[in-house]
């Protein structure tokens, strides 16, 4: 079996910074939600039933062959450090973290693809993209779920679609989701006009890591709200529709900014990036509003000694799981602070010397 | 001013009671006021109003909370106050208040995204059948037991596999 540390040393693939918009658009993502049929969901489950369903579920995921390499973590035998770890890689929800009994996961190396296994769902499958890719990335989740399909039973009525323990998930059991970074709008203060442009869609805004989760590091996720009565291409269709526009409405704000207070706008880049270099304190708060500076810096071509990749790593990087990883042992915040701001450094440090 | 009852305490509690046309008022402390209260007609608890409200306004709705999954055990009382389903079954158990509610969360209430394969190919069979069996009765009627021999083996033969579709 593999260990969490393996992974503590590079990130997923989705942060490449790669692929259509990728100056704005992080990553594409889409969920499917799905339930083995003559079982209840989780809620009713009782723990015989869950060990069933976990074992159930392994196996055929093993059998399908979704992808050749799959691994596959138990999660009911991992510390809460490891688990949040996971959270932070996207490779898990919150709430599969936080369960009861036997759970698990099964990812790809590249870890592109998750299917959680006893989350709020029977099966919950994930496929995580950079860049605006939501077309390739429902072709990716349609052929795992058929080859799923072919050794599950799954609960599904011609009526309600494939049928979830939330009703808010019903239907199509999906949720396509698209990570932004929009610093422009944010300072220039349109980005409640976003909002209520996406709202009006039946589209979502939600933090970085989904549903009631603060936003913060200017990452906004926008995700269809409605499962039934739409097909999955339409919703995604709807999804891709309005994100360009959003895009160019995020560039032309920069746009404004640099043309109306060039020297604000770099002094604040170049503080920010200054404060990476040299902070001995690092707040998890902070560094995103940082990382979120900085890089926009780098789009708009003021900074150029650091790439795309590197700053979206950090985003992740840095979180408290990941610190506690690295340094092997549970961390108070402050301790965390320190860690980060050293860890950080030493990133930005490594690149000096590489241009030195 | 002083406890009515009492007579011992500062009255702090001052009760106005209508009985008839008659108003009197009533200046009570603290202490004897809780046991003159328990004495005043019984008031009813917040869920025996809403029960008496729902009844009025939607007799529906208390139908409804009664029902209870007789597969996973759950009660449409339940799911209404946490969210969550108990098993597939209980999207046809609670239909009738699950309908409005989809309508408001997707603003619809029919699925039209992807058909498993599975369920496809059980769909299939069904029409199927269905095309057989009338075909079947049209040759009992033509009198043309021959063909319909033919089909009956074909209807067997097709829904031998699968009890539960027939």
């Amino acid at each position: 079996m593999m260990k969490i540390s393996d992974l503590a040393d590079n990130t997923g693939e989705w942060l490449r910074g790669t692929g259509p918009e990728s100056d704005i658009v992080i990553s594409s993502r889409i969920r499917l939600a799905r339930n083995v049929a003559k079982y209840p969901f989780l809620s009713r489950a009782n723990a015989k039933q869950k060990k069933e369903l976990e074992e159930l579920i392994r196996t055929k995921i093993e059998e399908a062959e979704v992808y050749p390499t799959l691994n596959y973590i138990n999660l009911s035998e991992l510390s809460s450090v490891d688990r949040l770890f996971l959270v932070e890689r996207h490779l898990i929800s919150k709430e599969h973290a936080e369960g009861e009994k036997e759970r698990g996961v099964a990812f790809e190396k590249s870890e592109n693809i998750s299917v959680m296994v006893n989350e709020e769902d029977h099966i919950r499958i994930q496929v995580i993209r950079s860049g605006l890719e939501l077309r390739e990335t429902w072709k990716t989740i349609d052929d795992i779920d058929n080859k799923l399909e072919r050794k599950i039973n799954y609960a599904y009525s011609s009526q309600f679609g494939y049928l979830t323990a939330c009703p808010t998930n019903v239907g199509t059991g999906m949720r396509a989701s698209v990570m932004l970074h929009l610093p422009a709008l944010g300072m220039t203060h349109h980005i409640e006009k976003v909002f209520n442009a996406v709202m009006k869609l039946g589209l979502v805004v939600r933090g970085l890591y989904g549903e009631g989760t603060q936003v913060s590091g200017d990452l906004y996720q926008i995700s269809n709200q409605f499962t039934l009565g739409k097909s999955e291409t339409e919703i995604i269709e709807i999804i891709e529709g309005v994100i360009p526009r959003i895009t160019s409405y995020e560039r032309m704000a920069r746009k404004a900014l640099i043309s109306e207070s060039r020297e604000q706008l770099e002094d604040r880049v170049w503080r920010s990036y200054g404060m990476l270099k040299v902070a001995r304190m690092i707040s998890s708060e902070e560094i995103m509003h940082l990382l979120s500076q900085v890089r926009m810096g780098v789009n708009l071509g003021i900074i150029n000694d650091i790439k795309m990749k590197t700053l979206n790593e950090l985003f992740i990087l840095t979180l408290p799981g990941h610190l506690q990883k690295l340094e092997g042992r549970e961390l108070t915040s402050s301790q965390r602070n320190i860690i980060r701001a050293l860890y950080v450094r030493k990133r930005l440090e490594k690149i000096e010397t590489l241009k030195g | 001013m002083k406890c009515e009852s009492c007579n011992k305490k500062y009255a702090t509690v001052h009760l106005t009671e209508i009985v008839g046309n008659v108003k009197k008022e009533r200046h009570l402390c603290e202490e004897c006021a809780q046991s003159v209260n328990t004495q005043i007609a019984k008031v009813p608890s917040p869920t025996e109003i809403l029960t008496n409200l729902i009844n009025q306004v939607a007799p529906g709705i208390n139908e409804l909370s009664k029902i209870i999954c007789p597969v996973c055990g759950l009660s449409y009382l339940e799911f209404r106050s946490h969210g969550r389903l108990g098993c597939p079954m209980d999207y046809t158990v609670f239909r009738k208040g699950l309908i409005p509610l989809l309508e408001k969360m997707h603003g619809s209430v029919q699925h039209v995204g992807k058909v498993p394969s599975r369920a496809g190919k059980e769909l299939i069979k069904k029409n199927e059948l269905m095309q057989l069996r009338n075909e079947l009765n049209k040759a009992i009627e033509k009198e043309d037991y021959e063909r319909a021999a033919e089909l009956r083996d074909k209807i067997y033969e097709i829904s031998g596999d699968n009890d539960e579709n027939k």
